[in-house]
């Protein structure tokens, strides 16, 4: 256990030094990830979907905040979606709207869980966004976390449904938005999977705030067994045909992330714990105190038992000087003619003198 | 020579006039009831225009139903419904836009004081190594 912590001690130096770059990395392939998923699974209009593109894309909005990248993920959804049709174009464009009007505007910082969520879904741990947002932030989270869902459902509905939603004429058009609005608000996967992402973060957030021993480990497991058995329940009710074989990983992906977090950002000593009772006027107080776990990272000491000697580094202006005054001074007495020592009597005497060195012998 | 304690006042403003600093100041020009007014005004206009998308969204979803069930009864209960959500939307978000920039309002004004007093620190500081 401690070499992990210490291990966290090495990760958060490491940060520390090079956290600019390995924001700037993260933010890289955050947006890479994103684009490439965009483009797998929506990627109808040719131009935009070559890996040129996105590369590019990527790389230019590295070098933007944040928000640039969600911006840029939400253009190319709706370019792709106007490839399709513009009844796709129409009905995703008012989802992102409402999506902006009612949240984003608010708290532009949570936009990133949008952008997090699809994410998840794809690589099929959506439970992975509502534990580690529980775990870090306000319940307001729980519509950003939402609106993710969403966006990711209405993907899976037009990479399916394209081919039939070619067709330019007024009729179809109409036939289209409806049937798109329809399908992505009567999706009853897309409404179980909200539940149980909005159920599994209530159950994280209200359990890690306890002040019970490991709330954090509780909360934790306690979010994605619930996660798994309301979409278990989900599925038994509607007959959704959900894989438990990747519902169980999911489910364990973020319990995983779930502990690395709670490594990393709530790491304190249960066995140490003390709890204290006072009052004042008004109160009377029950409080529990428990002390933060703190490892020092051993520091690496290297001895040297035949060290080479440092060069010394000679100044050339300081030699000519030395030499004009050599030339000036003539009664200068030229030291004793130096010893030619062979290459193995130097070696011992080094070792001698490092050995005397290092066991303090006069 | 080098002020410690000057440069460390000096990084920490020039931090904070560069970063949160620019919308602070630019928040404490407003009362805080002025601030607030304004967003909530904001505010009314966009859940209106969300409201009304959403409304859309959901008429075009049940257009075939709509149409098939078309009634007075039924237009004029959509229609009161319509309205009650509105209101109730328009209500409920006025009142956490009305939180929300109160809250921001004061925090920034903390802030921009905080900041004057640092400036005249080193305003003192100044006049004192000038005597």
């Amino acid at each position: 256990m401690d070499s992990l912590f210490v291990l966290r001690e090495r990760f958060q130096e490491l940060y520390a030094r090079n956290s600019k770059i390995i924001d700037k990395a993260v933010q890289f392939v955050v947006a890479l990830t994103a684009f490439y998923l965009i483009n797998k699974n929506v990627g109808f209009m040719k131009l935009a979907s070559s890996p040129a593109v996105i590369l590019a894309l990527a790389v230019i909005c590295t070098f933007f905040p944040m928000l640039m990248t969600i911006i840029a993920a939400s253009v190319l959804i709706l370019a792709h979606m106007y490839a399709v049709s513009l009844a796709a174009l129409g009905v995703t464009a008012v989802i992102f709207l409402i999506m902006y009007i009612f949240y984003f505007r608010i708290t532009p910082k949570m936009a990133l869980v949008v952008l997090l969520t699809p994410m998840a879904f794809a690589f099929k741990i959506p439970c992975v966004i509502p534990i580690a947002y529980a775990l870090i932030s306000a319940p307001s989270a729980i519509v950003a976390v939402g609106c993710g869902a969403i966006v990711y459902y209405m993907m899976e509905y037009v990479k399916k449904a394209a081919a039939g939603m070619k067709g330019s004429d007024a009729a179809g058009l109409m036939g289209q938005v409806s049937a798109y609005a329809k399908t992505v608000f009567q999706n009853k996967e897309m409404w179980v999977a909200i539940a149980a992402c909005i159920i599994c973060f209530l159950v994280v957030y209200t359990v890690r705030r306890q002040s019970v021993n490991h709330a954090w480990k509780i909360a934790v497991i306690a979010g994605a067994v619930v996660n798994i058995i309301i979409i278990t329940a989900g599925d038994m009710y509607f007959g959704l045909n959900s894989q438990f074989g990747s519902l169980i990983i999911g489910g364990a992906a973020g319990i995983v992330v779930g502990l690395i977090m709670e490594l990393f950002l709530f790491s304190v000593d249960y066995s140490r714990s003390e709890r204290f009772e006072y009052e004042d006027d008004e109160y009377h107080y029950y409080v529990k105190a428990v002390p933060k776990l703190s490892v020092s990272t051993p520091e690496k000491t290297v001895k040297r038992i035949n060290g080479h000697r440092e060069t010394e580094i000679i100044d050339a202006a300081e030699v000519r000087k030395r030499s004009r005054k050599q030339g000036r001074n003539p009664q200068i007495k030229e030291g004793a003619p130096s010893r030619s020592h062979d290459m193995d009597e130097v070696e011992k005497m080094l070792l001698t003198q490092s050995l005397k060195q290092d066991l303090n012998l006069k | 020579m080098l002020d410690e304690r000057k440069v460390r006042l000096m990084t920490s403003l020039a931090m904070y006039e560069q970063g949160q600093g620019k919308e602070d100041f630019k928040v404490s020009e407003y009362y805080r009831k002025d601030y607030t007014g304004m967003h909530i005004l904001f505010s009314i206009f966009w859940t209106t225009v969300g409201y009304a998308c959403i409304a859309g969204l959901v008429v075009l979803a049940g257009l075939k139903y709509f149409m098939e069930n078309m009634s007075v009864k039924l237009f004029v209960t959509i229609g009161i419904a319509a309205v009650v959500g509105y209101l109730a939307v328009v209500i409920i978000y006025a009142v956490i836009t009305s939180h929300i920039y109160n809250k921001k309002h004061k925090d920034a004004r903390q802030r921009v004081k905080r900041y004057n007093h640092n400036l005249t620190k080193l305003l003192k500081m100044y006049e004192k190594e000038n005597k």
